[in-house]
């Protein structure tokens, strides 16, 4: 069963004993919307632990890759794999394949998607009862200590609505962070946020990164792709356009693409 | 005379009650088979749920009790008018379903589906509560007409507040006292519920409100 195997996940710091296993591995993503080609030709390998930002243009295809990598949207060509689960676009998956795909990733959305009729803290135990077969006193002791390290123990018993919008996303964060993930994915977490709630997500972001998360952002803060993540990734049309680590991306890349997005969005 | 009357309350409302349980079922397997992304079950439904609302009310009730109900299957009057008045509501009742998903963010199946909950336990946890919330006025509107309906089942012999006031009126030959009376029951009976739904509703609303 999946799910017994899922228990003995706790975090990628404690899975890298034996061989450095890639985490995840995309080769030849394609993803066509109709006749629109939205994501051309996508390789890409993250390591355990490490921290990748996606940034470019709107319309690059950042988020789609993102969907696609947790399934939310079914790649038309191309492989997935993360941890020991591979997919492949030609391939029919079953339904009990999909949900033991998904099981290791964990995922923050723009629009932090928090269960409106839910209290906060059913919103962070709900999926541990379900997916994880936890009690509810087990599912709700351990939100109780994961909200506490976003610093939101006290909103426990209030409705989403009755929180900032920051407050909202780092809930979402520990709702993904209690099916203990190997791999979190970021949607633009911020963009939804003024900058001043967008930092205290992005300061729990920083922190799970240096707890050793293994990543992947999609966002428009320069300054997190820049400082916290260990490598950058430039999409433009569907493609990726330049990908190393994170400094040199943003001090010095190569196409003409890249200098012409970032000299927009960083000299503003 | 007011007594006579009086005892069709009870009838009025089972019949409302039945109707309106065999509709919110029926509307939820119809609305499932609509959005379902099979054809077959979508077009299906959808040809179900036109027969439903096309037929008059008072033809379905005939149909099923002097049509069907007196072949080999024996209906009484009120199982009769429970199952036609249920038909029409299912139907209904499957539209108003459809319509609150849609008010649905789309965000929250995908939130579910990231979390890898089981599809069971999305519908049951996530989109069904927010289901209920958003049809609840829509439901409670539509169960207040359906209270009214149920007089066409005086028609086929259903001994429920339009039956008895009629029974009365041709005894007593006080036709204004005993229509003005049970009308004035019916008032009774929808002021209360339209008002505890908009206390319900407002309560909920307050809960996920900005």
């Amino acid at each position: 069963m999946p799910e017994d195997d899922a228990l003995m996940h706790i975090l990628p710091s404690q899975t890298s004993s034996g061989s450095q296993r890639v985490m995840v591995e995309v080769a030849g993503l394609c993803k066509d919307f109709g006749a629109h080609r939205v994501l051309d030709n996508i390789h890409l390998t993250v390591d355990p632990g490490e921290v990748i930002a996606i940034i470019g243009p709107s319309g690059s295809g950042k988020s789609t890759l993102l969907r696609c990598i947790n399934l939310l949207e079914r790649p038309s060509a191309g492989a997935i794999r993360v941890g020991d689960v591979e997919i492949d676009a030609f391939r029919k998956i079953t339904r009990r394949e999909l949900l033991a795909f998904r099981r290791p990733i964990g995922m923050v959305f723009q629009s932090f998607n928090l269960f409106p009729h839910l209290s906060v803290l059913r919103n962070v135990s709900i999926a541990q009862e379900r997916v994880l077969k936890r009690s509810r006193e087990e599912a709700d002791a351990v939100s109780r200590q994961l909200l506490e390290r976003v610093g939101l123990g006290s909103k426990a018993d209030q409705y989403p609505a009755r929180c900032s919008g920051g407050q909202q996303q780092r809930i979402a964060i520990a709702r993904a962070l209690a099916l203990e993930p190997e791999l979190m994915l970021f949607d633009e977490p911020t963009s939804a946020l003024d900058p001043e709630l967008g930092l205290e997500v992005l300061n729990v972001m920083q922190e799970l990164a240096t707890a050793g998360m293994t990543m992947i952002v999609v966002t428009h803060e320069m300054h997190f792709a820049e400082s916290v993540s260990n490598r950058v990734i430039i999409m433009a049309d569907g493609k990726i356009i330049e990908e190393g680590p994170s400094v040199q991306v943003m001090r010095s890349p190569h196409s003409e693409r890249a200098k012409q997005f970032l000299g927009a969005v960083l000299n503003r | 005379m007011m007594a006579t009357i009086l005892s069709g309350v009870t009838w009025t409302i089972a019949l409302s009650l039945t109707a309106l349980a065999i509709g919110i079922i029926l509307g939820g397997v119809l609305c499932a088979m609509r959005t379902s992304g099979v054809a077959l079950l979508d077009f299906a439904a959808t040809v179900l749920i036109l027969a439903f609302r096309s037929v008059p009310p008072i033809v379905w009730l005939f149909l099923i009790y002097f049509g069907i109900g007196s072949g080999i299957v024996q209906v009484s009057p009120f199982q009769a008018a429970a199952i036609g008045l249920g038909l029409i509501t299912g139907a209904n009742m499957a539209e108003i379903f459809r319509g609150s998903l849609k008010a649905i963010h789309p965000g929250q199946g995908e939130a579910a589906r990231a979390l890898s909950m089981p599809p069971v336990w999305r519908m049951v946890d996530v989109i069904i509560p927010q289901l209920m919330r958003i049809s609840l006025p829509s439901v409670v509107s539509y169960g207040i007409g359906l209270l009214k309906d149920t007089a066409i089942a005086s028609t086929i012999g259903v001994p429920e507040i339009a039956f008895k006031a009629s029974h009365v009126s041709q005894v007593t030959f006080r036709g204004l006292e005993s229509f003005a009376f049970a009308g004035a029951l019916y008032i009774l009976l929808s002021v209360p519920i339209a008002l505890a739904s908009r206390e319900i509703d407002q309560r909920l609303r307050a809960r996920v409100a900005k």
